[in-house]
């Protein structure tokens, strides 16, 4: 079943192209990457998803909703089955770790304290972050802090996360370890749309790829599909799992022997 | 230097300027629809209460205080060269509770408030942090705006009343010391002088004052964007929009009730 649709979506801003006439379709409970160069509108199509920007054509269709036909209040409600994991993670600052997690639990859900601290410390522990729950996003490392805004997307049982370049900025044991909770959440029955720029993480975890260039898509399909095609946007890109010097072996075996 | 950026009487600027009030009318209107909603942020309200109410307390009856004696020393040297130094304390009075009592307040109140709003709001804005409470559903009006502007309507008035208060007790201990005018004597004379319409301006005045500098600090604060640079513009912005229109409904209350009442 798909959960997110988008049909020949359209966005200009001041005569500037965003998005040209991008379709794709997201399974339930799969793992999709948007993967792109920087400034290729990959964010943009997260926030078309959310609804926090309207297209000038075409149709956003979430869990069998057409977006554009809701009212300020249903899009609201709507958002409510989604979590997002902000590039920077925009993190409440003047909240610990775990008033944080609980921020929109506290909203959303009837329960009452103590289950909402019962919550947050199940959420906590999921993502490894037991132990830090009195601690401000301040004195987080950037990894714990990825895995705050993760938890906090998490809190309120949303069927589809939304990550924005989620391991930007972390040093490969912690991008690893994002990596792996995504996959987790797979497991869990979340869907998540990933945008990177990073190829191997891409390949890593991605069940269907979308690769797109200055707003229109290139290729969409599963990792095999998209290695076996012969557009030389797609080889350039591509073609950096082999001649990156700085991944080593292990990565670079790991990322063939998932495709 | 850019000297475009002088042009600030271009068409451009104009036009900005327009714009940038018919969204802040849209925001007005927002928060209005938006005021029942502040039950769910009893917490919020409470806090900034404390915040823009309670921590604002000595500032404002220092202001206070200081205006009722300046405003003792130089209407009692001038009402002594005709000797009619017992209509001091009727002026301080009606100085106090129609003009200075809310003024004073309200322009102490848009340098603290509204600076506060903005940079809050602002900082929120440039981490995300705005943008993160509606991508998970949230309105951000109702969760940051309605419960400062509630806030500051409530905390506006006593604060002025408190000024008010310190004005006249600062502007008797003047009148007693400097001009011997009795303390029982200036008390009746100055509670007795007040009559409804100059309680009711000064009622009136500081709850206007209060919706406008709460409100425009959290506008300029959302419509920060860029970096620190442009958080310190907003918030100077915030003090100087919000100054002025203190001034500006102040001449207008004043007026009105001069011509209606």
């Amino acid at each position: 079943m798909n959960i997110i649709e988008l049909k020949n979506i359209s966005l200009k801003y001041e005569d500037k192209i965003i998005l040209d006439d991008i379709s794709m379709t997201i399974q339930n409970n799969s793992v999709h990457v948007i993967l792109g160069p920087s400034g290729a509108g990959k964010s943009t199509i997260l926030k078309v998803i959310l609804g926090l920007l309207q297209v000038d054509d075409g149709k956003v269709i979430i869990d069998e909703k057409d977006i554009n036909s809701l009212n300020e209040q249903q899009v609201l409600n709507l958002r409510r089955k989604m979590g997002f994991v902000f590039q920077g993670n925009a993190l409440f600052d003047s909240l610990t770790v775990a008033e944080n997690t609980a921020y929109f639990l506290s909203y959303f859900t009837n329960k009452n304290e103590e289950q909402i601290n019962q919550k947050v410390k199940e959420i906590l522990s999921f993502v490894n972050l037991n132990g830090s729950e009195d601690l401000y996003p301040d004195e987080l490392s950037g990894g714990m802090k990825k895995r705050l805004a993760i938890a906090r997307a998490l809190a309120t049982d949303p069927q589809i996360i939304l990550f924005d370049e989620p391991t930007t900025g972390l040093d490969p044991i912690n991008s690893k370890a994002i990596l792996n909770l995504i996959k987790k959440l797979q497991g869990a029955g979340t869907t998540s749309v990933i945008v990177t720029h990073i190829l191997n993480d891409a390949i890593m975890i991605g069940d269907t790829l979308t690769v797109i260039n200055e707003g229109k898509i290139v290729i969409s399909g599963s990792v095999k599909e998209i290695l076996k095609s012969s557009d030389r946007f797609i080889k350039d890109f591509f073609y950096e799992i082999n001649d990156n010097m700085f991944l080593s072996n292990k990565i670079k075996s790991e990322c063939y022997e998932r495709v | 230097m850019n000297y475009t950026e002088l042009k600030i009487f271009s068409k451009e600027s104009f036009k900005n300027k327009i714009r940038l009030l018919q969204n802040y009318t849209l925001l007005v209107i927002d928060i209005i629809k938006m005021i029942p909603t502040v039950r769910k942020n009893r917490d919020v309200v409470l806090n900034e209460m404390y915040m823009i109410g309670t921590k604002a307390l000595v500032l404002v009856a220092l202001g206070g205080l200081f205006s009722g004696v300046v405003l003792a020393i130089e209407s009692g040297h001038n009402l002594e060269k005709f000797g009619a130094t017992l209509l001091i304390s009727r002026t301080i009075s009606l100085g106090m509770v129609r003009e200075l009592g809310p003024v004073i307040t309200g322009l102490l109140l848009a340098a603290r408030t509204s600076a506060k709003n903005a940079s809050e709001i602002g900082a929120m804005q440039l981490s995300e942090q705005i943008d993160a409470l509606s991508a998970f559903g949230l309105n951000p009006a109702e969760k940051l705006i309605v419960p400062r502007v509630v806030a500051a309507l409530i905390m506006f008035l006593p604060l002025t009343m408190i000024a008010d208060m310190a004005g006249i007790l600062g502007g008797m201990f003047v009148t007693n010391t400097t001009f011997h005018i009795d303390l029982s004597y200036f008390w009746d004379t100055a509670i007795n002088v007040l009559q409804f319409k100059d309680i009711f301006v000064g009622i009136i005045k500081p709850i206007f004052f209060s919706f406008f500098i709460a409100s425009i600090g959290c506008y300029y604060g959302l419509i920060t964007k860029g970096g620190t640079t442009d958080l310190g513009k907003k918030s100077i912005n915030a003090v100087v929009t919000s100054s002025i229109v203190v001034l500006f409904l102040d001449f207008i209350f004043t007026k009105v009730v001069w011509e209606v009442m």
